[in-house]
């Protein structure tokens, strides 16, 4: 796609964007959400900068969906408090709320045409038929629709409806997005196309986003901040680079990328930092050098953990090479560019690894 | 002031309206009957007692069971190899085959037996083709006896036996079956083994409905039927007229309900399922709706893209054999339905004084009689006037009961569904009592307003039936999208939610009009001779033979049926349309 154009929304020229993400614009307290007998959400705070983008990653079951449907008002909390701009929703019906939501399903009404579609929001809003018309042909043009606007959604493909769908829920300005996995129903390339458009429309309207995936791609591609969640709890809340970095927990290492735990306790870590209590050694694959055993060391080797292990198995996947070797129990994944003159191990090679002490993680278990 | 607030914003509201009505011209009246038959507040089982100690009523009853028994068998054994044989064709003739179904079942059931009297009769066809021939010299005994009954009441009810078990049928997962034959089963074993069980369910439904119906019947037995032949409800029915003892009728009347409701409670017990299945539980709750919603929703399925694997039966040397054998029997099946409509269409013309077959000439006088007579047209007047406002307040108050029901919790939903079905489950005599009690109370025994009430609370039963269904298949998330962009509740309602459900709604109309306008029963009772619609005036001609224009009558009704599937088939074909193309999308992009 495009480059996302970087002309300010006419709309949104009242929200200078230096002025985005000093505020908090959402705010969750100790939310807690249960259904008959499942609790979907466990006394959940959270807040949102005014601007941000911030997304609810998780695995199926999470909550997440959940998380979106108490902020759409869709679902009230059993426990807590949810505000908006300071002010508790509380007894804020959903069609008083002014977000935009984008379903899973699109949930673009079929009986109406695409521009019936885009004119719901305005009509609703009580806007001139004229006023409307401009902003939905302003609109589908901005999502790169110009034309399409007299066809029934069922005759759009599907990433022309998701255009539309997303057109739909910003075309009146609101001052929240909520996207529930936005991209989930699109094959790669056309949601990687999609990425891009979402992240050049949020920026052009600067407008405060939540969404919900469980892509973690999507997620460290489009987020301002990410929110892990697992079984109805947050993990932890950081920028993408952060979380990926400093996990806090097995599961959210473990969640995002690759991560070789190095639990067996007969098995010294050396670190630069002491190990606190009930926590393991956590390091990424691609922060592990692999070599043969009495292979020159490297000029920082003093800052380094060297060990020797058994390769166990070497997949080859495009331009990496992946190999699981043994350490004392551990099982170790490291993961290297095929490069010209790499030395190549072969099952049952007796290998040296090494990585710099200050690589290691502590993450909880 | 919260509470009433809290209220207002429950569902559960859309209801009452409904259920009000339901209470007042149903439900109290039923209760009142109760009471009535144990002699309340003295709580006596004398009219139990007397009911049993009188051996003719005991006999009436053992043959009431016995007749549906027997009847159900019959739609049955027909009904099971045409649904097969229906579900095995090609998709065009399929929906040729299912629409040649439905007609039948559309068509007023007082005209289609009526076509029975034009066969069977003394003058009937039969027998002035035997006479003609000279085969035989005096007319056979062929009506008024159990074989006519049982043949009339096959003919009326083998659409609703064949309907459910060919939406079953065709939902069936074919390649099932085909893993079956690939892992070495004969042909014959996986059917028996496979296709049979998969197939139970519309099996039962369909048997359900028939029995359920065949117990309360009360126009075919008493059409057809010989004086012997009487069944529970002409019992009741002679009771109403000769003494109108509240005791005895109200004893009768909830004896035929028991042995309804234990046949429902006995066969929608799911012998394959456990406890645990919650979703095949719910949805066997209701087994007789459940099939109904099913052919219904079959209406769309027509057009739903399943072929069918036609070597299933196609196996071996006997191809041709079986061919041939299933061809004749769907078209015997066919004969059977539509032969005794095209009998009574071509009677219709017939020139002389007497209706014959075949017409000595043709002419249209029966016609024109119908026309001119003031009594028919007055009889065909107050049959559309009632019809229409039934529709209106029935379509009204079943489609927001329907939507209020969506709306609410599993639990509340299940039973508040059941009672709002009531009126179509109990026996049509029971309801026609206790329409009548209610009426009575409120003075509006013979007056056009009683019939209406009388006939809404069953209308409103197919209203709520059709439109839940369509709204089981809504997707909730395009109010919530409504919602969203600030469309209130009432606004979403009316932009998002009811334009979508439309064929739903009109649907369940159109079951709503057939089902006044083909109303006898209830009719007879609630009329108090004063009000004669088209179906009452019709059966007295029926019953006495008065008046050779019924043919003509009946002739016209026939062709509404094909009114309705041309409207019905714009209605949701339409829609349907629309729908499979979005999901069709939907599935591409995934
Ligand atoms: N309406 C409901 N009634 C009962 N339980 C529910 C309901 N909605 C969700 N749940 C339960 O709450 C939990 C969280 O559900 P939620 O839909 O929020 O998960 P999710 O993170 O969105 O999962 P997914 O990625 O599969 O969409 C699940 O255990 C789910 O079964
Ligand atoms: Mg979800």
């Amino acid at each position: 796609m495009n480059a996302p154009v970087r002309t300010l929304h006419p709309l949104a020229k009242d929200r200078p964007l230096e002025k985005l993400a000093l505020s908090e614009q959402i705010e969750f307290r100790n939310v807690t959400k249960l259904y008959s007998q499942v609790t979907a959400v466990r006394s959940l705070s959270l807040t949102v900068g005014r601007g941000e983008f911030l997304t609810i990653l998780g695995p199926s079951g999470s909550g997440k969906t959940t998380t979106l449907m108490l902020l759409a008002g869709f679902e009230a909390p059993t426990e807590g408090d949810i505000r908006i701009a300071g002010k508790s929703v509380a007894s804020v019906p959903s069609y008083r709320r002014d977000q935009g939501v984008v379903f899973q399903s699109y949930a673009l009404f079929p009986h109406l045409t695409v521009r019936r579609n885009l004119e719901f929001p305005l009509e609703m809003r009580g806007i001139r038929s004229a006023e409307r018309a401009a902003r939905a042909e302003r609109i589908l043009s901005r999502v790169h629709l110009d034309g399409l606007g007299d066809r029934m959604p069922s005759q759009l493909s599907g990433g022309q409806q998701q255009r539309v769908a997303l057109a739909r829920a910003l075309i009146a300005d609101p001052p929240i997005l909520l996207l529930d996995e936005p991209l989930g129903a699109l094959d790669r390339n056309l949601r990687e196309q999609m990425q891009g458009e979402i992240k050049g429309l949020h920026k052009e309207f600067g407008i405060t986003t939540v969404c919900v995936t469980h892509d973690q791609e999507e997620a460290l591609t489009l987020s301002d901040r990410i929110v892990v969640m697992n079984a109805g709890r947050i993990e932890q809340t950081d920028t993408p680079e952060a979380l990926y970095d400093r996990p806090v927990s097995r599961f959210v290492a473990n969640f995002l990328g690759d991560a070789n735990i190095l639990d067996d306790p007969s098995f010294a870590v050396e670190s630069d930092t002491p190990q606190p209590d009930g926590t393991v050694a956590m390091i990424r694959p691609e922060r592990i050098r692999i070599s043969a055993p009495g292979a020159t060391k490297s000029a920082d080797a003093d800052q380094r953990q060297h060990v020797a292990g058994t390769v166990t198995d070497m997949i080859y996947a495009g331009p990496l090479r992946r190999y699981h070797v043994a350490v004392g129990d551990n099982d170790v994944v490291i993961r290297e560019h095929v490069a010209a003159g790499r030395q190549i191990f072969q099952i049952g090679d007796t290998i040296q690894l090494d990585w710099l002490r200050s690589d290691i993680r502590f993450v909880t278990t | 002031m919260l509470t009433l607030q809290k209220l207002t914003r429950a569902s559960v509201v859309l209801t009452f309206p409904a259920l009000c009505l339901l209470l007042l011209v149903f439900a109290i009246p039923i209760v009142q009957l109760f009471f009535n038959s144990i002699n309340a507040p003295a709580l006596s089982l004398v009219n139990y007692v007397t009911f049993f100690v009188h051996p003719a009523n005991v006999r009436v009853l053992i043959q009431t069971i016995e007749v549906s028994i027997v009847a159900t068998v019959i739609c049955a054994i027909i009904g099971y190899p045409t649904a097969y044989l229906i579900t095995a064709a090609s998709k065009q003739v399929r929906s040729v085959l299912v629409i040649l179904v439905l007609i039948p079942y559309l068509t007023s059931s007082l005209a289609r037996t009526y076509a029975w009297v034009m066969i069977l009769g003394d003058r009937g066809l039969i027998n002035n083709l035997l006479l003609d021939l000279r085969v035989i010299t005096s007319p056979l005994p062929l009506i008024y006896n159990r074989m006519a009954m049982y043949i009339g009441m096959v003919h009326i009810m083998l659409p609703i036996m064949i309907l459910p078990l060919v939406s079953v049928m065709l939902g069936i997962d074919k390649s099932q079956v085909a893993a079956a034959r690939s892992m070495g089963a004969r042909p014959f074993s996986a059917f028996w083994r496979v296709f049979l069980p998969l197939s139970l369910p519309g099996l039962r439904s369909g048997a359900l409905l028939v029995f359920i119906l065949s117990l309360g019947f009360y126009i075919t037995p008493a059409a057809l039927g010989g004086l012997r032949d009487a069944m529970l409800s002409t019992f009741i029915a002679a009771e109403v007229q000769s003494s109108f003892n509240l005791g005895r009728i109200g004893a009768a009347s909830f004896i035929l309900l028991a042995i309804a409701m234990t046949v429902l409670a006995v066969l929608r017990l799911n012998p394959a399922g456990p406890k645990g299945n919650a979703a095949s539980d719910r949805r066997n709750r209701f087994p007789a709706a459940g099939a109904l919603v099913r052919h219904l929703t079959e209406l769309g399925t027509l057009r739903r893209a399943r072929r069918w694997n036609m070597h299933l039966y196609r196996a071996g040397d006997a191809t041709h054999v079986w061919r041939f054998i299933g061809i004749t029997v769907v078209i015997f099946t066919l004969l059977f339905l539509l032969f005794p409509g095209v009998v009574v269409i071509i009677v219709s013309f017939s020139a002389g004084t007497q209706l014959e077959f075949p017409p000595s000439g043709f002419s249209v006088q029966w016609y024109r009689s119908f026309f001119a007579d003031p009594s028919w047209n007055r009889a065909a007047l107050s049959s559309f006037e009632i019809a229409i406002s039934v529709t209106i307040i029935s379509t009204i108050l079943g489609t927001l009961a329907a939507y209020g029901l969506s709306r609410s919790a599993p639990m509340l939903r299940n039973v508040l569904t059941l009672v709002l079905l009531a009126p179509i489950t109990f026996p049509v005599i029971v309801v026609g009592i206790a329409a009548y009690l209610g009426l009575v109370s409120f003075g509006l025994v013979g007056s056009k307003t009683g019939i209406v009430l009388a006939h809404s609370i069953g209308a409103m039963s197919y209203v709520v039936v059709v439109v839940a269904a369509t709204l089981a298949n809504f997707d909730t998330s395009l109010e919530q999208a409504a919602k969203s962009m600030r469309a209130g509740p009432f606004r979403t309602f009316m932009r998002v939610t009811l334009p979508l459900i439309r064929p739903g709604i009109l649907g369940g109309a159109v079951f709503a009009f057939l089902h006044s306008f083909d109303e006898v029963v209830i009719s007879l009772l609630v009329s108090g001779l004063s009000i004669r619609t088209l179906p009452l005036k019709m059966w007295e001609n029926i019953r006495h033979e008065i008046d050779p224009t019924v043919a003509a009558v009946a002739s016209l009704l026939m062709l509404l049926p094909v009114l309705w599937l041309v409207a019905m088939y714009f209605i949701w074909w339409r829609s349907r349309s629309r729908m499979q193309a979005a999901s069709a999308r939907m599935l591409a992009a995934v």
